[in-house]
């Protein structure tokens, strides 16, 4: 693909964002020639990405999280340190400001260059009910649902008529909370009240809608990417449905559910519905997968995705360097058909938490980091050796993305990039992402959003074997100081004798 | 240096019947070693549960460095003593490592007549704590004594080396510098309550150790004012009031831990440089001194294999390999230190008695420490041998054995009969460390030949008194001297009186010697110096 | 005198010493041969029973992180004077009572709630000066016998916490 280009509209590209995804945007701009600049919060001080910036900004706020959440304060920053004679480019990462229409709209606003969809692109798609809406309209499949604005006083004779199992859901709501299935019709009513009253309690606004429950869902998603002269091309699914409290652990591609069929029908469905926009950006577009094979349109973020890596290496595409051109109002320059796939890619997220304890953040120094190399193994982290994992910000400490001829091999090659990965000081979910990838089920590829709760004994520690139990205790004796100084204190003669006794 | 050429046939019958003897004389002492430290009515193993108070082996173990050796002195004191009841002299000494540091353990025994001190007690205490004067060693005493035995008081108050001697000797140590901690586990009264207030630090435990000049009953029955024990002299009355103890502790795990803290604390010594290199394992294996060593007292055997199993490498550069052969004299290496040995291989003679002497100049002269290996009957006796003056050729010797300056070591290894025990260092000599096998005898002369000379003087009375006596009148008064000389003659009856620092199963001399070394280089060593030698 | 290591969910007790060559693992009636050797590239050779794998270390505190066979454990230390106080000072560190004469500004905690060591219970005030008391242990407020704005004396019992079970 045609990467450089001869005339940049921006010399600078910066990063509102943090962590791995500061740094994997920074890689790209600065292999594409460009400087790369990174705004950060002073827990951020020494992470690698402020470390390879040509610039970094500190950016303060309430809380750190804050601080990253402040276009305004941004935008000025840029202005007053970076702008000048230079043109620059902001890049959102993901999350923080990456899907929020008025940032993007004040970027351009202040005449810098967003890396990203137009804002009313944003506000079209960034709400779900409206997004589904449109996409409902443009004839792309959704669950069959029920708002109950729509129509209140109908709400209930709707909601039976999308069938069961039904879920129910706050309109305000998020995180699961407040959502009940209903498998037995004859307790709709009953549990729509139910329904109601949680959600006032937790969000004050007892406002509900209901949709078709998908038993045993998978989650697949498809990227797109779209230029700003209205090419629109699809680069294929990732399967992310190894998911614990919402949040993917493991996505790979391509899904080991689809059919060359279903996938060029799912594929070519998320295309229509990014064209139907007129897509700008790189974007991805979810589905709920159901083990019957059919889906529906679940939500499109207007962004780059934590799990584009996996893409990156079946296509051969750096999608950073994609957004770039495509910002910068270049064409995307090829067709669908110049797209082919190769292998099979996983990607494993390590995140600070403890699975055993029902997936609790944990924190801590980074004592020791050796991330894993190798043929087909890809580490894209945001923590360095020396830094701290703190509660201020997501718990993803870095993304293991390994490529293989295919899925069998992937997850052998995944297996010994995990094994080699050194991360001390902070527990992580290493060993669990491990337990996962040996698994039986997922080895079968039989995966859906509730497999972690399906497969208690995954995220459970089991017992050490005795041998390494001495083995842990050796090391650790051997390296506690009172224990050794008093061992090297013993004369050399003494030493030698052991516990001999006359 | 070169290797001795063992001669021993190990597969011979002589090897093998001395191997089988020597071996269960090695088993009889552990037998015996097993009983002095573990074997102990039920009741008072009870008394101790019912008190929350350790063994003093349970002690030990939680004192001393895991892994590492222990040194154990005078186990068998008062084996041969007062019916055989006080196993161990009611007390624990011994030399080991606690947080990496060489100290001399002295640990009362609780569970033997409540810890009460007894004549053999007070010895082995005073004695012990006269090794850690001479060698410089720490110490750590865990103190949990109910006192003198009063019935025996009359052989343990008075005299010098009695009990006042242990306080004298813990003041000494102070004075030179030589740190000390007491662990209070029980009570310390009267005399025993200065053993943790002569110390430099002290621990003690809250509920079961205490400190006072006179106890309830006592003060009691002497004022009149009545207390409590804790109020007397308790852990908190004395670590927050008298400031007589320093480290409270709640139980006797912690004052342990804090004990061993504090030696954590002591300045690790610089030992005396003397000739060293890495230590060697000895080529002959020290097990074979079973078969080497003959089952009859009066029976000579080559000291050479004894060295063989006993040094680094077997090596032995021997001195004078022609002259005063009775004598072996030569160097050696033991765990790398570089030692003198002198070993008896047969009766001195003149020349013999020279040899040594001269040996022993040389050992001062270079600073190398000296072993001595007993198997002795004494100096030559006779005209011919007087007029060669072997007197004074002996008197040169034991000059040379009192005057030296560096350390001596003694091993009895067989007999020590006589004058020789004095010119091989005998306990007398001040070696640092004395260490017998099971089959070794000591007395001014063999047991037969005692027992006939006692049996000579009976019998010529009784001839005086016109009457002659038949054989098994004789065998009547012969045979009764005979056993109670061969008695008194033992190991067990040395070790018992602490005539030695313990009885030594022979293979574990290697060991034992070395750590004996290797205290005994805490010290500098002198030039020398003699008296007048006769010439 | 053993020190102990907590592993997940375990104490173990352990000791270490050095043999002629290496050191030994003690454990319980065990002595394990044990080794350890520093490479140039930070990562260490950690030999057990003869056999030697390569690990990585790192130490923070108290706490002793080992990366062994592909996956990472954590291991943390109790010195035994540190463990031997603690069990001494259990029942006296129950009772939490006042350092000096004073009144009560604020109470941070309430009975049934969870503390951790470090953490303030309640601030007051004494001689114009605040003083915060802070919880000498984690556990659990059993019981608060002060309200805000109360006086109380030197010693005056302020709070106690649950009696912890010891090991």
């Amino acid at each position: 693909m045609n990467l450089k280009l001869s005339r940049w509209p921006f010399d600078t590209v910066l990063v509102a964002n943090r962590g791995e995804i500061a740094l994997r945007v920074l890689r790209t701009v600065k292999k594409l020639g460009l400087k790369g600049a990174v705004v950060y919060h002073a827990l951020d001080r020494h992470a690698p990405a402020v470390r390879l910036a040509d610039r970094a900004i500190e950016i303060t706020g309430a809380t750190p999280v804050a601080a990253y959440l402040d276009g305004a304060q941004i935008i000025a920053a840029v202005q007053s340190c970076v702008a000048g004679d230079r043109t620059v480019a902001i890049h959102p990462g993901y999350g923080f400001l990456s899907e929020n229409a008025a940032f993007a709209r004040a970027v351009e606003a202040a005449g810098l260059i967003f890396v990203g969809p137009r804002p009313e692109q944003i506000e079209r798609m960034g709400d779900k009910v409206r997004a589904r809406g449109f996409v409902h309209q443009a004839g792309f499949p959704v669950a069959p649902s029920a708002v109950e604005d729509d129509d209140p006083a109908t709400f209930v004779a709707r909601a039976r008529a999308v069938g069961a199992p039904l879920l129910i859901k706050p309109s305000a709501g998020g995180g699961g909370k407040g959502m009940r299935i209903v498998r037995d019709l004859a307790r709709l009513e009953s549990e729509i009240e139910r329904a109601r009253s949680e959600a006032s309690r937790s969000f004050g606004d007892g406002r509900l809608y209901v949709e078709r429950y998908v038993e045993n869902p998978r989650h697949i998603e498809v990227q797109v990417l779209g230029d700003a002269h209205g090419h629109v091309l699809h680069l294929y699914e990732r399967e992310c449905s190894v998911q614990r409290r919402f949040q993917k652990i493991v996505e790979e591609t391509p899904s080991p559910a689809l059919t060359p069929e279903l996938r060029e029908k799912i594929c070519e469905t998320a295309a229509g519905i990014a064209r139907a926009v007129g897509y700008r950006n790189a974007g991805t577009v979810e589905f709920i997968f159901g083990q019957g094979g059919e889906f529906y349109f679940l939500e499109m973020n207007t962004r780059l995705q934590v799990e584009h890596p996996v893409t990156e290496q079946i296509t051969g595409l750096d999608l950073v360097a994609e957004q770039l051109r495509i910002a910068a109002g270049e064409e995307l320059g090829y067709a669908q058909a110049d797209l082919v796939t190769r292998g099979h890619a996983i990607e494993l997220r390590l995140y600070a938490e403890d699975p055993a304890r029902g997936y609790a953040p944990t924190t801590g120094p980074i004592l020791r980091l050796i991330p894993p190399q190798g043929e087909g193994v890809r580490w894209d982290g945001g923590v360095a050796e020396g830094g701290e994992v703190t509660s201020a910000f997501d718990p993803m400490l870095a993304k293991l993305i390994v490529h293989a001829d295919d899925r069998a091999q992937a997850i052998v090659r995944a297996r010994r990039a995990l094994a080699e990965t050194v991360l001390l000081g902070c527990k992580t979910n290493a060993a669990f992402l491990g337990r996962l990838l040996r698994h039986p089920a997922f080895e079968r590829g039989e995966i859906h959003t509730g497999f972690l709760d399906a497969h208690p004994e995954i995220a459970a520690e089991p017992p050490l074997a005795e041998a390494t139990v001495h083995k842990l205790l050796a090391a650790a004796a051997l390296s506690t100081r009172p224990l050794r100084d008093v061992a090297d204190a013993v004369p050399d003669l003494y030493a030698a004798l052991g516990a001999w006794r006359n | 240096m070169r290797r001795i050429a063992s001669r021993l046939n190990t597969a011979s019958a002589e090897f093998r019947a001395n191997a089988e003897h020597h071996r269960r004389l090695a088993a009889e002492l552990k037998d015996k070693q097993r009983a002095a430290r573990f074997a102990r009515p039920q009741r008072d193993l009870e008394r101790l549960r019912s008190q929350n108070k350790l063994s003093v082996r349970e002690r030990l173990d939680l004192l001393l460095d895991p892994g590492t050796p222990f040194l154990e002195l005078s186990t068998l004191a008062a084996c041969e003593a007062y019916g055989g009841e006080v196993p161990g002299a009611a007390c624990v000494t011994g030399i080991g490592i606690v947080s990496g540091r060489e100290v001399l353990v002295n640990a009362g025994d609780a569970s033997v007549k409540g810890g009460a001190w007894y004549p053999l007690t007070v010895k082995k205490t005073v004695r012990a704590l006269d090794i850690a004067i001479e060698n410089r060693l720490p110490v750590v005493h865990l103190c949990d004594s109910a006192g003198g035995f009063l019935p025996l008081q009359a052989e343990l108050f008075a005299d010098k080396y009695y009990a006042g001697r242990i306080f004298r000797n813990q003041c000494l140590l102070s004075k030179l510098g030589i740190p000390q901690v007491a662990v209070v586990l029980g009570h310390c009264t009267a005399g025993g309550a200065y053993v943790p207030a002569l110390s430099d630090y002290n621990v003690i435990v809250r509920g079961t150790g205490a400190i006072f000049l006179a106890g309830p009953p006592l003060v009691k029955a002497a004022t009149g004012e009545e207390n409590t024990v804790d109020e007397l002299g308790g852990c908190d009355m004395h670590t927050s009031v008298s400031g007589t103890a320093d480290y409270p502790a709640s139980s006797e795990e912690e004052a342990i831990a804090i004990a061993r803290d504090i030696v954590g604390q002591f300045k690790r010594p610089q030992k005396t440089a003397i000739e060293w290199q890495p230590p060697e394992d000895p080529y002959y294996d020290p097990a074979e001194l079973y078969g080497i060593l003959p089952r009859d007292i009066k029976q000579q055997f080559d000291m050479h294999e004894v060295i063989a199993r006993i040094v680094d490498g077997s090596r032995f550069h021997e001195y004078q390999p022609n002259y005063g052969k009775t004598l072996v004299c030569g160097y050696a290496h033991l765990w790398g230190y570089k030692i003198g040995i002198l070993a008896n291989n047969g009766v001195l003679f003149n020349d013999s008695a020279l040899k040594g002497t001269h040996f022993i100049e040389l050992c001062n002269q270079n600073k190398t420490p000296i072993l001595f290996l007993q198997n002795i009957t004494g100096f030559m006796v006779g005209r011919e041998y007087e007029r060669r003056g072997i007197t004074k050729d002996g008197a040169k010797m034991i000059m040379a054995v009192s005057c030296s300056e560096v350390p001596k070591f003694t091993v009895m290894c067989h007999g020590s009969f006589g004058a020789g025990n004095y010119g091989m260092s005998g306990r007398a000599f001040d070696s640092r460390f004395l260490f017998s096998w099971p089959n070794h005898q000591i007395a001014v002369m063999g047991a037969e030949q005692a027992a006939n000379t006692l049996a000579d003087v009976k019998i010529r009375q009784l001839q005086r008194q016109g009457r002659t006596l038949t054989p098994a009148e004789i065998a009547a008064i012969r045979e009764p001297v005979l056993a109670e000389f061969q008695r008194k003659s033992s190991a067990y009856w040395s070790t018992s009186e602490i005539w030695d620092d313990g009885v030594l199963d022979p293979p574990d001399t290697r060991p034992a010697l070395g750590i004996a070394l290797s205290c005994a280089l805490n010290v500098p060593i002198g030039d020398p110096r003699y008296g007048i030698f006769r010439m | 005198m053993q020190h102990v290591f907590k592993l997940g969910e375990h104490e173990y007790q352990v000791a270490l010493s050095r043999a002629r060559q290496g050191y030994r693992l003690h454990l319980g009636e065990r002595s394990i041969p044990v080794n350890l050797h520093r490479e140039d590239d930070g990562s260490a050779r950690l030999t057990v029973n003869g056999v030697s794998e390569r690990v990585h270390l790192a130490v923070r505190g108290d706490e002793v992180f080992v990366h062994l066979d592909g996956a990472s454990h954590t291991l943390r230390y109790v010195h035994p004077l540190v463990r031997l106080a603690r069990q001494r000072h259990a029942a006296a560190e129950d009772e939490i009572r006042a350092p000096m004469p004073g009144s009560v500004v604020a109470l941070a905690v309430q009975a049934g709630q969870s503390v951790t060591q470090g953490q303030t219970l309640l601030v007051m005030e004494s001689m114009k000066m605040e003083t915060t008391i802070i919880a000498p242990r984690d556990g659990v407020v059993e019981a608060v016998q002060v309200e805000k704005g109360q006086t109380f004396d030197r010693d005056a019992l302020l709070l106690t916490l649950a009696p912890e079970k010891t090991a």
